[in-house]
């Protein structure tokens, strides 16, 4: 229903159960009298309407054919949309021995159904149906034969794992509800249609296990998704932008993955699960700052070394926001804290450098970022150049022209590959902004600036919100009982109760106790 | 309003953490590259009453070494007037060492310790060392042949003090500082005796309050380390009974009876007979145990000998004092103790137990 234009309203969380309710009520209100003004307003269906509206398209089709002197019949079509083969065995074969009978009669298709507004016929046109005119009995039918352009099933590119299911999203919704169907074969999933964008006309299906998932969380994203307005949605994070309640946060508020075995076991804990069309990227949520720390891997080791490379992740993290900054503050402010050893290395490597180790530690991080962004946008065949270049001037020409210290370098390397041990891409990329965040907090403040920085960002951290749910749990605020998948990954029969955070309908995922 | 409030009250928290932790917004420049931290510093009698402190700087890096001395009316002024003659800042926050002269020490380091126990970009775990010797003489001598002859030194009390090696007595700061303030401040300091070659370890330094008043050396100094300071020594050779023991571990048992009269001290000994170059044929066992007896004996008098000798000194670096202390009651004051210490009777009573050098016949 994207002619919905009513907008999100952005109250406080405080009392939002109430407000909701109303809200929605109203909301179903005016959608029922938006759509009594659209039936009004329809614009009757002809011949003459319809070829107006086609006008200047070149792949436009509008054929005539008259299989008998008393009976005439048009197709109208837009020939890339449409798959040819497919129209003329389902379509023009019948109609060739048309005798009397309805066209609904002639043809023995599933997928045809009458219409009758300009509004409808151009919908369905640029969905990749055929329309059929009978002159004879005056009637507009339409038949969906859209060519199914899709690329095979293929492995995940973003998050790539050694054991575990190979298979991935790819750009066509149906094939992607298929891939979670075939692993949740229960009646209670549920799919929901929305179309956004005024002009992509994008479908986005809102999957949910019905019994199980809270219903509040379910109605805060239908009225988010009901509430779009905009002209085009070309991915799914397009579309968590416009359902996010905190949209200047650097974080992640929606999950996004390729992967169905992600999507399942999401939907399984009590999370929505969102596909949009023509987008290999589902995007899941309510979620936590902690999920962006978990790998389907993690699923799959045994589970004391699935616990061991979690926390390894989170201390990765830490170190990799932290590190720099920390030799910042150490060399600007408190050489005292270093211990003697490491104070004779870094005032050895420090010694003829014409950069304060701000800007020193500035201009390399800033270069590593350039030569990260650059990896990503170059031709696969040209990323061993950029190694060699990024290697030789970086690691070494650049200590060889005491630009930078030796002993930075390696602090930048071990940083920057710490980063990448977080599995989602999306936030390793806010990494980089805390860094040079806290690289300018710790230049003026030292060490008491990196506090400052860290509670900064524990405090952000705990008034986000994903879908309205606390993106700290359950941390803050606390549930105990969900630290069994937090920092460790816990003995998958232990794992008996769904996150508190999400208030699932069903508590325990054993089917002994409800 | 209520937001408001919330605010200016998490506003209020804040500021009261940083006040509560006593940061300094104005931070000092401190960059490395721009600064010279001391490592050590040495410290002797000047002329007319002044100090004469030195240090080597730069400290860590390879440059070319310099000493720089000063003589000066207080500790402080040092830090000072080092900066108008040196182009880099010297920093004390790396300071790991302090070596005071022994003829300092004999008129009292209470100045020197409070100066450095308030400062506080000055560690605790700051060495102290007494030096008999000219220290600077040495430092001098040895800066081209060994540069980095100051932290090689600093590497050394570290290593001893760390695993406990019962080799030498080294002191921080604090354990200083802990025994000087405490109601028998009797504490100890490594000696080291220099010249302009030769820097070697001599024995321990007995203070009374903050005066050095003398020096334990060889055998006492070891019989010191098993008593009181690591109650372990790697080797102990004994010249007179022409034997070595080994990794002797120690367990000091002491008693003071009631009428503070008599000092029973009972030294339980395990080690291992490293060497022997004596007469007796020690594979046989009672002549082993004759061995033994022998041990025992001599320690015994090399023990209560040092005992006097600390009883003559007034000095009680070993802390029986504490045998007096009890819950809630006033501790005895230091001069009533050392009526009493120093009239003391003095039982000491070794137990050896010692593994042969092979199998021994019965």
């Amino acid at each position: 229903m994207f002619w919905n234009k009513s907008k999100e309203d952005k109250g406080s969380d405080r009392g939002q159960n109430q407000s909701q309710q109303n809200q929605q009520n109203q909301q179903s209100q005016q959608n029922q009298q938006k759509d009594q003004t659209q039936t009004k307003t329809a614009t009757p269906l002809t011949l003459e309407n319809l070829k107006q509206k086609l006008a200047k398209m070149d792949d436009a089709e509008i054929i005539e054919r008259e299989p008998n002197a008393d009976l005439k019949v048009t197709f109208i079509y837009i020939r890339t949309l449409v798959n040819q083969e497919r129209l003329n065995e389902s379509v023009i074969e019948p109609l060739n021995h048309w005798t009397h009978n309805s066209v609904f009669d002639t043809l023995s298709i599933a997928k045809i159904k009458s219409i009758s507004t300009l509004e409808e016929a151009l919908e369905q046109l640029l969905s990749g149906s055929v329309i059929i005119y009978d002159v004879f009995y005056e009637q507009w039918w339409t038949v969906h034969l859209d060519i199914a352009l899709s690329r095979s099933i293929e492995s995940s590119e973003t998050e790539t794992i050694l054991y575990g299911p190979k298979d991935s999203f790819s750009e066509q919704i149906d094939q992607n509800i298929t891939l979670i169907r075939r692993r949740l074969p229960i009646t209670e999933l549920k799919t929901e249609s929305f179309n956004v964008g005024s002009m992509s006309k994008t479908t986005i299906v809102l999957m949910y296990i019905e019994g199980l998932t809270n219903p509040e969380i379910i109605s805060i994203a239908r009225d988010k998704l009901s509430s779009i307005d905009f002209d085009l949605f070309l991915e799914s994070s397009n579309v968590a932008a416009f359902m996010e309640e905190h949209p200047h946060s650097i974080f992640p508020q929606f999950q996004q993955t390729d992967r169905p075995d992600v999507c399942v076991y999401s939907l399984g804990l009590g999370k929505l699960t969102l596909l949009v069309n023509n987008t290999p990227f589902a995007l899941i949520a309510p979620i936590t700052f902690f999920h962006h720390f978990q790998s389907p891997e993690d699923y799959i080791h045994r589970w004391i070394i699935a616990s061991f490379l979690r926390t390894l992740r989170f201390i990765s993290y830490f170190v990799s926001i932290t590190l720099i900054p920390m030799y910042v503050a150490l060399t600007t402010h408190h050489y005292q804290m270093m211990p003697m050893q490491i104070l004779f290395v870094v005032m050895e490597s420090r010694l003829n450098l014409p950069f304060t180790p701000f800007w020193e530690a500035f201009l390399i991080l800033a270069t590593l970022e350039i030569i990260k962004e650059a990896s990503l946008r170059m031709p696969t065949k040209s990323g061993q150049t950029l190694g060699v270049i990024g290697g030789i001037v970086i690691g070494q020409a650049a200590v060889q022209a005491e630009f930078a210290s030796k002993v930075l370098i390696v602090l930048a390397g071990i940083a920057t590959i710490a980063s990448f041990l977080v599995p989602n891409y999306l936030m390793t990329k806010s990494h980089a902004i805390i860094q040079f965040v806290f690289l300018v907090l710790s230049s003026f403040l030292g060490v008491l600036g990196i506090v400052i920085g860290m509670i900064a960002f524990l405090a952000h951290l705990s008034a986000i919100t994903s879908l309205k749910q606390p993106y700290f749990a359950p941390l803050a605020p606390f549930h105990g009982r969900d630290w069994i998948d937090l920092f460790i990954r816990g003995h998958l029969p232990w794992m008996k109760t769904r996150p508190v955070y999400l208030h699932p309908l069903k508590k325990w995922r054993t089917s002994r106790r409800r | 309003m209520w937001l408001f409030f919330k605010r200016l009250s998490l506003l209020g928290m804040l500021c009261n953490m940083f006040l509560m932790t006593g940061c300094d917004p104005f931070v000092e420049n401190n960059t490395i590259e721009e600064i010279s931290p001391v490592i050590f510093w040495s410290i002797n009698t000047g002329e007319e009453g002044k100090l004469k402190i030195s240090t080597l700087v730069p400290p860590v890096i390879k440059e070319t070494k310099r000493l720089l001395s000063l003589q000066v009316d207080l500790f402080k002024q040092g830090g000072e007037k080092f900066n108008l003659i040196y182009y880099r800042e010297l920093k004390r926050g790396q300071t790991r060492m302090v070596l005071i002269n022994e003829e300092l020490a004999r008129k009292g380091v209470i100045s020197i310790i409070n100066t450095l126990l308030v400062d506080p970009e000055i560690s605790q775990r700051l060495y102290l060392v007494i030096v008999r010797g000219n220290f600077d003489d040495y430092m001098q001598n040895q800066i081209k042949t060994q540069p980095d002859l100051d932290y090689f030194f600093y590497r050394m009390l570290k290593h001893y003090e760390k695993y406990n090696q019962g080799e030498m007595s080294i002191m921080n700061l604090h354990q200083f500082k802990s025994t000087l303030y405490s109601p028998f401040p009797y504490p100890i300091l490594p000696v080291f005796k220099v010249n302009s070659d030769n820097f070697s370890y001599l024995g321990t330094a007995m203070f009374d309050q903050d005066k050095l008043i003398g020096t334990i050396k060889q055998m006492d100094d070891q019989i010191f380390q098993l008593l009181n300071n690591d109650h372990y020594l790697k080797f102990l050779p004994i010249p007179k009974l022409a034997t070595t023991l080994g990794y002797i571990h120690s367990d000091v048992h002491k008693k003071l009876d009631r009428t503070y009269s008599t000092l029973s001290i009972q030294i339980d000994i395990t080690g291992i007979v490293e060497e022997y170059r004596g007469d007796k044929n020690i594979i046989e066992q009672e002549q082993f145990y004759q061995l033994r007896d022998d041990i025992e004996h001599y320690l015994e008098q090399q023990t209560t000998d040092l005992l006097k000798k600390m009883q003559q000194y007034k000095v009680d670096p070993l802390q029986f004092g504490n045998l007096t202390l009890s819950p809630f009651a006033r501790p005895m004051s230091k001069g009533k103790w050392m009526d009493y210490w120093q009239n003391m009777e003095i039982n000491v009573d070794y137990n050896v137990r010692l593994a042969p050098l092979s199998n021994v016949q019965k």
